[in-house]
């Protein structure tokens, strides 16, 4: 970490050891003069309870700090400071322009090893809270990433609906086909739709496409989802399906995700966390 | 004429704040030993169900030790120095001493009210001001009747000119009055909408308007509780248990004037990159730097007090404390003002440092400096030399030891807090997830609360040292002028 | 002078008083502000989120919750866009806090549900292993108190002219009318969440501490 190249964290240090040394610097020059010095002065008349009073001049080192201070706060105030011109917000927007921009140009073509390491970067920060550190899920309150994204999660999507990310169809009904169908339309989607295009069983592909007319009365044809009514299968277990579902959200059976569709997130933020979660389904 | 030769200071409401001040300074600091355990170990939340928890339990501490332990102290010392200075005795009037058993035990009341509220969980959320408005109007009664205790003492006074440190109880007053007051506008819900709970009420002031409020109230209950009452006990304390007149008139005068003047300004210190005005948070940050004089002034007056007393720092236990006092008050007092400028307070605010600024000043200064002036006191309420220097002494480098642990720790915790918030990754991404900040202060907060703990038992020392001075301690004849007695 | 003022108490504290309080006149008054009224889109706390709210605070959530997003891009990137004054307008008391012991809250109903909530509220460390949060059993046991909410509502609403009922912001009405508005906001959290003891006492006209905070949770965008 460049922790100095932070002007805040190196004045916060910097303010740090000011403090320490100012105050200890000036309190051992006093106790040297309790060691050295004699209190001198002439008293004035009044005593109160036994206390007097010296008349003694202020300390000039005191005096002029306070005098210099008071000038240089009121300058500050009227003429140092940009007392109309001066915006946080609006210094924040352009840097943060600037900085987007920058991101955008840098990362406009990641790699696949760039888009994990960002993607993991993201993970823990916005989604381990939900999906535990290594996107198990932590027992059942958000979706295993280990069982999500492959063919075994199509099955169980044929057999119990799938639900919660509103789309225009609503939501997809349990129980559409028996489990062995079942797994037999999952193999064809992972080979033949998803653009995975690959199957653990692909000798079952054939009999899934015989089956597939139950599912493109949803998801189309080409299982493109119909421009937008129901999920686009071709993007199934892949970045873009994830980052589809960070823009919809999902009020699901296990839970509900939220959207992250507030801006926090890039979309190059967004792929390489998609990559990096579908790279965790086995 | 000297005063102890022509009048018998009545010091009975005195003792009765001395014991308030000790009982919630017990109470208030063992909350704050808890909870401070508590971030470091949450399995101590549930030591009593809904009632143990650290959110519960924090503002018992805050107000325990602020308007408990604190103010005892401040009354205390009041009700012993305002008679002496003033060169009158309470017990020349029976209206005054009348005044003050009822400002005591009013207190009192309002005290263990407030106690239960907040264990229950009634208050109002703004920070030191969280009691509801019934326990306000108790507030305002039982402050009303110290400013008659005050006032009233004064015109009956001997010693015409005010001492310095009447300066700054009469400040005292004034200033918690106003802001009390104005911090505190509530609209009591049942009396307008007829049902729901009777002692509910909702604030006057909204959002960003209420946050200015808040932090001009905040900052400055800070000044006018914290610092104004604890600088009146050490320009008394400090000059009558070492004899050493007060260094220099001019800086009194000059501290004092500038202090009333720049405090109030400060607020904005609080709210910096908040949403309110930018010049409002410009002008706290400004007025935070020359803040710095007007605090260090009173320090330096006090410690040019003590030129050439090296023997009286060796010798002297209490002039210890009260010199380490002013000491920690010039740390806190060039912290603040640092925390204060803007780009610092970008990382520091909402860190652990706050709390570690908070009590550089609470235990170094605020503490020391109470407890040496009931020190002071008791040889002199209770005819009794005090019981044991050499407890003195090792209470005060425990308690030492636990500022030095308190402070180093969170300062170490809330630096690495702000730079891990604002840390990124090689893709400039954030580096930590949340929880990582707080993980890694975890052996922090455990240093922290061990510190605490030390301060703890030597407030437990200083209890003992009081109760044996009270009870069983050797009497004395006359009264000292200067040094306490003290047994070895 | 000074020494004249030393010797007439009166005086003395009438000079106080003056320097003292214009520095709050001069700082305070011009801030009553503009910026501070509600940007569009704001609108008032329901009266289960009212009740919620006084939930967070009768638990003080805000010694260790912030609800004020600073303009960093450390800040918003982890909490979303900074916080703008208008959006306080109806927050009596303001709550942003001075300590993040843990994250700021003011957008927390953007990247958490009621789900999450509930888990989190029982015990922290199931979802967040490390975690120095306590967990708030008895929010699943305490009622929440609806008369003091709606009793709120209609304060402000009439004293401080906050826009209830008017269109397009939330309805109070009577108290009876108000009471079937938040039945129906908590019974939609209550759905979402597990807690059988929550969902019995929901069934007997009960509304949990819990239900009303994670509706003012929600509601924080
Ligand atoms: C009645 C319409 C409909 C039919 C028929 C249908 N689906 Fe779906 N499907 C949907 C909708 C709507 C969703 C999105 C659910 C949500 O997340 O809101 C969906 C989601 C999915 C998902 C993604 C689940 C996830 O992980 O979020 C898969 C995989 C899927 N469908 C596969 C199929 C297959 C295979 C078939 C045929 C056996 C099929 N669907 C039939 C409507 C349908
Ligand atoms: C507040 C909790 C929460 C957060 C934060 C969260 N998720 Fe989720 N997520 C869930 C829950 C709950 C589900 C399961 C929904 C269901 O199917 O019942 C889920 C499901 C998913 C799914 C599967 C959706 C499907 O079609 O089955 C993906 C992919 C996902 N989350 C990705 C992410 C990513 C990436 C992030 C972070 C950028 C994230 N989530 C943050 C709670 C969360
Ligand atoms: C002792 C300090 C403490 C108290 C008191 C506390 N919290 Fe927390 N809170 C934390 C910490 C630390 C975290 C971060 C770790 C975690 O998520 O549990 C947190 C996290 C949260 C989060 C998750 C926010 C996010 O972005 O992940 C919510 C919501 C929350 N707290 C609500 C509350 C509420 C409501 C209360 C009061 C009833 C409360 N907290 C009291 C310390 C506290
Ligand atoms: C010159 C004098 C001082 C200045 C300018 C100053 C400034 C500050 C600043 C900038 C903060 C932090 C605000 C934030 O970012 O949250 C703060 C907090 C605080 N200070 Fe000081 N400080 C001064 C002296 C003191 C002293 C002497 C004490 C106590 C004895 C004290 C007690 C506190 C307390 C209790 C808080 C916490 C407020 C909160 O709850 O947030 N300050 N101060
Ligand atoms: C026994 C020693 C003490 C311990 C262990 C202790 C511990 C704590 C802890 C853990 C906190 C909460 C910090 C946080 O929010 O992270 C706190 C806050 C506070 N304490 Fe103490 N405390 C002690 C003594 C005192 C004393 C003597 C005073 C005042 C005279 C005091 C005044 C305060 C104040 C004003 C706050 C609020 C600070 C803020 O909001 O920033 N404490 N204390
Ligand atoms: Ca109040
Ligand atoms: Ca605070
Ligand atoms: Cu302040």
């Amino acid at each position: 970490m460049n922790w100095l190249n932070d002007n805040v964290n190196a004045l916060a240090l910097l303010g740090a050891a000011a403090i320490l040394i100012l105050s200890i610097g000036v309190s051992l020059k006093y106790i040297k003069q309790m060691k050295t010095d004699k209190s001198t002065g002439e008293l004035t008349k009044e005593n109160w309870d036994g206390i007097g009073e010296y008349k003694n001049a202020l300390p000039i080192g005191w005096a002029l700090s306070f005098v210099g201070t008071i000038v240089w706060a009121l300058w500050y105030f009227l003429a140092g400071y940009p007392l109309a011109s001066y915006n946080k917000i609006g210094e924040y927007n352009e840097e943060v322009k600037s900085y987007n921009a920058q991101f955008e140009k840098k990362f406009a073509n990641p790699d696949q090893a760039t888009l994990m390491s960002m993607g993991e970067g993201v993970f823990l920060v916005q989604c381990a809270p939900c999906h535990g550190v290594t996107g198990d899920g932590m027992n059942g309150k958000a979706a295993n990433f280990a069982k999500w994204g492959n063919e075994e999660a199509i099955v169980a999507s044929i057999l119990n609906g799938a639900k919660g990310s509103s789309y225009p169809l609503g939501e997809m009904p349990s129980g559409l086909l028996d489990a062995e169908s079942a797994k037999a339309v999952a193999a064809y989607v992972m080979q033949e739709v998803s653009s995975v295009k690959k199957s653990k069983n692909p000798a079952l592909v054939e009999s899934g496409r015989a089956l597939w007319a139950t599912c493109a009365a949803c998801h189309g044809e080409d299982g493109k989802g119909m421009d937008g009514s129901a999920p686009d299968l071709s993007t199934y277990g892949t970045a873009k399906f994830v980052a589809n579902v960070l823009n919809m959200g999902k009020k699901g059976t296990i839970g509900n995700m939220p959207q992250f569709n507030d801006g926090r997130l890039t979309n190059i933020q967004k792929t390489a966390v998609g990559t990096y979660v579908s790279s965790l389904a086995k | 004429m000297q005063a102890k030769d022509a009048l018998n200071y009545d010091y009975s409401v005195a003792k009765c704040f001395t014991y308030a001040a000790i009982l919630f300074g017990i109470v208030g600091m063992l909350i704050g030993v808890v909870i401070a355990y508590q971030m470091a170990f949450p399995e101590l939340n549930y030591l009593a169900g809904e009632y143990g928890t650290y959110s519960r339990l924090r503002p018992l501490h805050t107000s325990g030790v602020i308007f408990g332990f604190l103010l005892s102290g401040i009354f205390a010392t009041w009700y012993y120095v305002g008679q002496r200075v003033l060169k009158v005795s309470m017990a020349e009037s029976p209206f005054l001493m009348i005044v003050g058993k009822l400002h005591f035990w009013l207190y009192m009341i309002l005290m263990t009210i407030a106690v239960v509220n907040l264990f229950m969980g009634i208050g109002t959320s703004k920070e030191y001001a969280e009691l509801e408005w019934p326990l306000d109007i108790l507030v305002v009664v039982v402050w009303v009747l110290w400013g008659f205790s005050i006032f009233g003492l004064v015109g009956i006074r001997r010693e015409k000119t005010l001492y310095i440190s009447m300066w700054y109880y009469i400040a005292t007053f004034l200033g918690v009055a106003m802001l009390y007051l104005f911090n505190n506008m509530e609209v009591p819900t049942y009396f307008v909408a007829g049902m729901g709970k009777w002692y509910h009420s909702v604030s006057m002031y909204a959002g960003s308007n209420d946050a200015m409020v808040q932090w001009w109230y905040g900052h400055n209950a800070v000044a006018f509780v914290f610092t104004v009452p604890i600088i009146a006990m050490i320009y008394y304390f400090l000059p009558k248990e070492s004899g050493q007149p007060v260094f220099s008139y001019k800086l009194s005068l000059l501290s004092f004037w500038g202090l009333m003047f720049v405090y109030l300004w400060a607020g904005g210190h609080h709210l910096i990159y908040s949403t309110v005005p930018d010049w409002v948070q410009t002008m706290g940050s400004i007025f935070s730097i020359v803040l710095i004089l007007p605090s260090w002034g009173s320090a330096i007056n006090m410690l040019l007090t003590m030129k050439g007393q090296w023997g009286q720092l060796k010798e002297n236990p209490l002039v210890k404390f009260m010199v380490f006092a002013s000491t920690f008050y010039m740390l806190s007092t060039l912290e603040g003002p640092i925390q204060s400028i803007k780009s610092v307070n970008a990382l520091a605010h909402f860190t652990d440092w706050i709390p570690g600024h908070v009590h550089d000043g609470t235990l170094g200064w605020v503490g020391f400096m109470t407890m040496a002036a009931l020190y002071h006191m008791a040889p002199r309420m209770y005819k009794r030399e005090l019981y044991s220097k050499k407890l003195m002494e090792s209470q005060f480098w425990i308690q030492t030891t636990g500022i030095v642990m308190y402070f180093s720790s969170m300062w170490i915790a809330g630096i690495t807090q702000g730079m891990m918030w604002r840390a990124t990754d090689q893709f400039g991404n954030l580096a930590y997830s949340f929880i990582d900040t707080v993980t890694v202060l975890i052996p922090y907060y455990a240093l922290r609360a061990t510190g605490g703990l030390l301060y703890l038992i030597g407030f437990f020392m200083f209890t003992y040292n009081m109760y044996k001075t009270m009870t069983a301690s050797k009497a004395i004849e006359s009264e000292p002028q200067n040094a306490s007695p003290m047994a070895a | 002078m000074f020494h004249w003022l030393e010797k007439n108490p009166f005086f003395f504290a009438v000079g106080v008083f003056l320097v003292i309080a214009y520095a709050g006149i001069v700082t305070i008054l011009p801030d009553f502000m503009e910026s501070a009224r509600p940007v569009t889109g704001t609108k008032p706390y329901t009266v289960l989120e009212l009740a919620g709210r006084h939930v967070y605070i009768k638990d003080s959530c805000n010694a260790c919750h912030s609800q004020l997003i600073r303009p960093f891009k450390s800040e918003t990137d982890r909490y979303g866009m900074y916080s703008l004054s208008g959006e306080y307008a109806y927050d009596r008391p303001f709550l942003w806090g001075s300590k993040r012991t843990g994250p700021d809250l003011m957008r927390v109903g953007n990247y958490r549900t009621t789900d999450w909530h509930e888990y989190h509220m029982l015990d922290p460390i199931s979802v967040v292993p490390g975690s120095i949060m306590p967990a708030y059993k008895h929010m699943f046991k305490n009622n929440a108190d609806i008369e003091t909410a709606y009793a709120e509502a209609l304060t402000v609403k009439k004293v401080f002219n906050v826009p209830y009922d008017q269109a397009d912001m939330p309805q109070l009405g009577t108290y009876d009318e108000s009471k079937k508005a938040v039945m129906e906001q908590a019974a939609a959290i209550v759905a979402d969440m597990k807690s059988t003891e929550v969902k019995e006492a929901f069934k007997r006209g009960e509304i949990k501490e819990i239900v009303a905070l994670i509706a003012y949770l929600n509601s924080l965008k």
